[in-house]
């Protein structure tokens, strides 16, 4: 649990943020020039007129009326911002092992989940942006942090490389169990992170709440960005190589058929994308299609995202919801509105195992 | 080539240089540091003060140390009180070198201390480090080009100080008289021949300082782009 | 507008202090004060400006042979003039021998030390002296040591300064225990006090030069050399503590 009740003078207005956060990874979001980065920058002690209180999981950061303000080298926040900020004089590993104190441990830990195995004599500059992130998260994991502050890091990667590290941030909120508070400006990496969301406008608090509670909000509307809609954690069940697919188990027991990956161990972990534009609707009960992925589903809301119509459709079993676009022509032609059933379907071409 | 003499004070002017830089060193970077980062009032007038032996004339610096050290001073009245000399001695050199060369330390490490983006700085708070430990390793590695060139120069101009040194340690043969002195006196008293031969020595000492930096410089400037 | 353009033009035409010329004096630092009074009285008289560069002899001496323009050369010793000469920047004929002096072993006013004679010299820790290797007071303090026979002992505690009112200065300031300087120089300051004045009989022959360059050797400045050896300019340095020597 976060606690923030901050006043922080900047120029033009003051930042004024009053809010509760309980889930593991808070989504922060919201235009430019809302206050984001400098919430970020006053969490973790790098804006000394900060005001107000803070606290995280009980450890007090400030609490302007008892005069505390705890120097930032002892909060213990690890934070990450847009272009990794690694230190250029030192090479990756040296990076990892900066504030890890005697820790061998996490340090090891780290480089493991992180994956940099291979890249540890490198320095900074021979990175690539993806590499440099990750870098980087390893960096303030390695210092066993108790609150992660993570500034659109993925903000600065294309579309293939935001598929690659996205995962790697799932993968510390569930095996590291770290808090995160996660600015971003794509609601996809929203949906497939945070378990709240916290939406800033103008120096204040618009709006806070699930996600799914606000994805019909205004402003989120306006920060929609293409990218990965749906990002479905399973595992591998079977390959079939006169088939050419390998079956994934996904979470709730939804079965699943992708392009053959047999080099993934049966049993292995994988993380599924399938782009929201992939998904297709259908209004009545499918039969006969060649796509082998087809589920039941409920629509749950429609948004307008752009040009197009985005569609949140709850699974029986699944955990959240599947996000599919279509054109408002569909929506028309189809009559689809919220509560109504639909048949979803997915080419197995469409699914990628990251 | 050189007479017994004439060695000493190669040596003297030397040991007085280096030890004159080593003094100025800390107070230098913290000085330096300060400008950089912060941001307050009085930042101007600090600037000022310290760029002073910069534009002053020699002389005029040495004036002001010499009336500082005066007996009719506080801290001159202190000194004699406790049977402290400074003018006349070596101390007075080393005194007057560190001085004059400051600020030329001062504004090339405060350059290369504000081309470091303090965002490193911050980001090596988060990672534990208080701010003494950020800037020992995240700024001062950083700079560390900028500070050699600065401490380089100031020794070069520590070798070659004399308007304030003649003012304030006198051209006492083997005491305080520095190459610089030497070459004066040597004019002075019609031996233009041995001026020129010392004179010859500071060309030679400045270019293997100023060498020795380009090659530092390059050396372990190259290693780390690698 | 015509009024603003003649007082212009007015100011412009002034040359200086009337309509005279420049003569360049190079002296002694131990004459400085009375050449200034001498100067002042002549500048009046003549309509002339006197322009003194003073400081030690040695080094003026090395100016002029380097170059610099002079008219007058008023040295604190032979050896210096005769360095001139030797160069032909001097006619020999032209040397006028003018003044003496006597050298005193000054100490701060305010100081408690006593130093009666040569001898407890040796107790102090700073004695400041014009370089002794060139400047004909720091060089007629060594011979007068030397004579003396505490040249050796004395030498290590020796503060050489540019000139002789540089030694003075430091004693005054207290820097230097002690100085030998002319008679004249501690006459001059107040915050000395004159501890023994070295006999004048078994000190080193000081005597003062006068001589015009032998170029550019104009009117106004043998005008002025001249004066410089009538009985208003004597009455002055003797006022001033020099002992006038009678004319060849």
């Amino acid at each position: 649990m976060i606690e923030i009740r901050l006043e922080l003078p900047l120029a033009g207005s003051d930042l004024r943020v009053e809010a509760e956060l309980p889930a593991a990874v808070t989504a922060v979001m919201g235009p430019s020039g809302a206050g984001k980065t400098s919430l970020l920058e006053a969490i973790a002690g790098l804006r000394r007129r900060a005001r107000g209180r803070i606290a995280c999981s009980g450890a007090v950061f400030l609490d302007t009326e008892r005069g505390v303000d705890v120097a930032s080298e002892q909060r213990r926040v690890g934070y990450v911002p847009q272009d990794a900020g690694l230190f250029p004089h030192l090479t990756a590993l040296g990076n990892v092992r900066f504030g890890a104190r005697g820790d061998g441990g996490r340090v090891e830990t780290a480089i493991d989940t992180l994956d940099l195995r291979p890249l540890l004599a490198r320095r900074p500059a021979s990175l690539s942006g993806g590499e440099k992130q990750r870098v980087a998260l390893a960096r303030a994991l390695a210092t066993s942090p108790r609150l992660l502050l993570l500034d659109e890091p993925l903000a600065a990667l294309d579309v293939e490389l935001k598929e690659r590290v996205l995962p790697y941030l799932m993968r510390i909120r569930d095996e590291w169990k770290v808090p995160m508070l996660y600015v971003t400006h794509n609601v996809g990496e929203a949906l497939a992170l945070a378990g709240h969301v916290l939406l800033l406008r103008n120096r204040r608090v618009e709006a806070q709440g699930r996600p799914l509670d606000l994805l019909s909000s205004p402003g989120l509307t306006g920060e929609a960005e293409a990218g990965i809609e749906n990002l479905l954690p399973g595992r591998v069940l079977a390959h079939d190589a006169t088939g050419g697919v390998s079956r994934v188990e996904l979470q709730g027991g939804i079965p699943l058929s992708v392009p053959l990956a047999a080099t993934r161990p049966v049993g292995a972990p994988v993380m599924v994308a399938i782009r929201a534009e992939d998904v297709l609707v259908s209004s009545a009960p499918v039969k006969g299609l060649s796509a082998r992925n087809v589920y039941e589903a409920r629509v749950e809301a429609l948004e307008r995202t752009g040009i197009d119509v985005t569609l949140m459709c709850a699974l029986p079993a699944a955990p959240s919801p599947w996000l599919a676009r279509v054109t408002p022509a569909a929506v028309e032609a189809l009559g689809l509105k919220a509560g109504q059933p639909v048949w979803l379907a997915i080419k197995s071409h469409s699914v990628r195992l990251l | 080539m050189l007479s017994r003499d004439e060695a000493q004070v190669v040596f003297f002017t030397l040991e007085v240089a280096a030890l004159a830089t080593i003094l100025i060193f800390p107070l230098a970077l913290a000085a330096a540091l300060a400008l950089a980062r912060y941001r307050g009032a009085g930042k101007g007038a600090l600037e000022t003060i310290l760029s002073l032996p910069l534009i002053l004339p020699p002389t005029a610096v040495g004036l002001l140390l010499l009336e500082a050290l005066s007996r009719r001073s506080l801290l001159g009245s202190w000194l004699a009180a406790h049977g402290l000399e400074i003018v006349f001695t070596w101390k007075a050199v080393v005194l007057a070198t560190g001085v004059m060369s400051f600020p030329l330390l001062v504004r090339s490490a405060r350059t290369a201390f504000e081309e470091v983006d303090p965002r490193l700085v911050g980001l090596a708070r988060t990672l534990g480090c208080g701010r003494a430990t950020a800037f020992y390793r995240v700024t001062l590695p950083l700079a560390w080009r900028g500070v050699l060139a600065g401490t380089v120069l100031a020794f070069a101009r520590a070798l070659g100080e004399f308007g304030a040194t003649v003012m304030v340690a006198g051209n006492i043969p083997g005491r305080t008289r520095t190459l610089a002195l030497a070459i004066f006196h040597d004019n002075q008293v019609g031996r233009d021949d041995r001026a020129v031969v010392l004179a010859g020595v500071t060309v030679a000492l400045a270019f293997v300082a100023l060498w020795t930096t380009e090659l530092l410089s390059r050396r372990l400037g190259g290693r780390a782009e690698e | 507008m015509r009024t603003a353009l003649f007082v212009l033009l007015a100011l412009l035409s002034i040359p200086g202090a009337g309509s005279g010329e420049d003569v360049t004096v190079f002296a002694a630092a131990s004459l400085s004060d009375a050449l200034e009074e001498i100067a002042r009285g002549y500048e009046q008289a003549s309509g002339n400006k006197v322009v003194l560069n003073v400081g030690a002899t040695s080094d003026l001496a090395r100016q002029i042979q380097a170059g610099a323009a002079a008219d007058l050369f008023f040295s604190a010793d032979r050896a210096q003039m005769d360095v001139l000469e030797k160069t032909g920047l001097v006619r020999g004929a032209d040397r006028v021998e003018l003044l003496s002096n006597v050298l005193v072993v000054v100490v701060p006013a305010a100081a408690p030390t006593r130093v009666g004679s040569p001898a407890d010299l040796a107790s102090l820790r700073r004695i400041a002296l014009a370089d002794p290797e060139a400047v004909p007071a720091g060089v007629y303090a060594r011979t007068y040591l030397e004579s003396i026979g505490m040249w050796s002992a004395l030498r290590d505690r020796v503060i050489p300064t540019l000139n002789v009112r540089a030694a003075l200065a430091a004693v005054e300031s207290g820097n230097a225990d002690a100085g030998i300087v002319y008679r004249t120089d501690a006459a001059s300051s107040r915050r000395v006090r004159v501890a023994f004045t070295v006999p004048p009989e078994s000190g080193p022959k000081i005597v003062y030069v006068l001589a015009p360059l032998a170029t550019p050797r104009r009117p106004a400045a043998l005008d002025l050399a001249r004066r410089l050896g009538g009985p208003e300019a004597r009455a002055v340095f003797e006022k001033h503590g020099f002992r006038v020597l009678a004319p060849r």
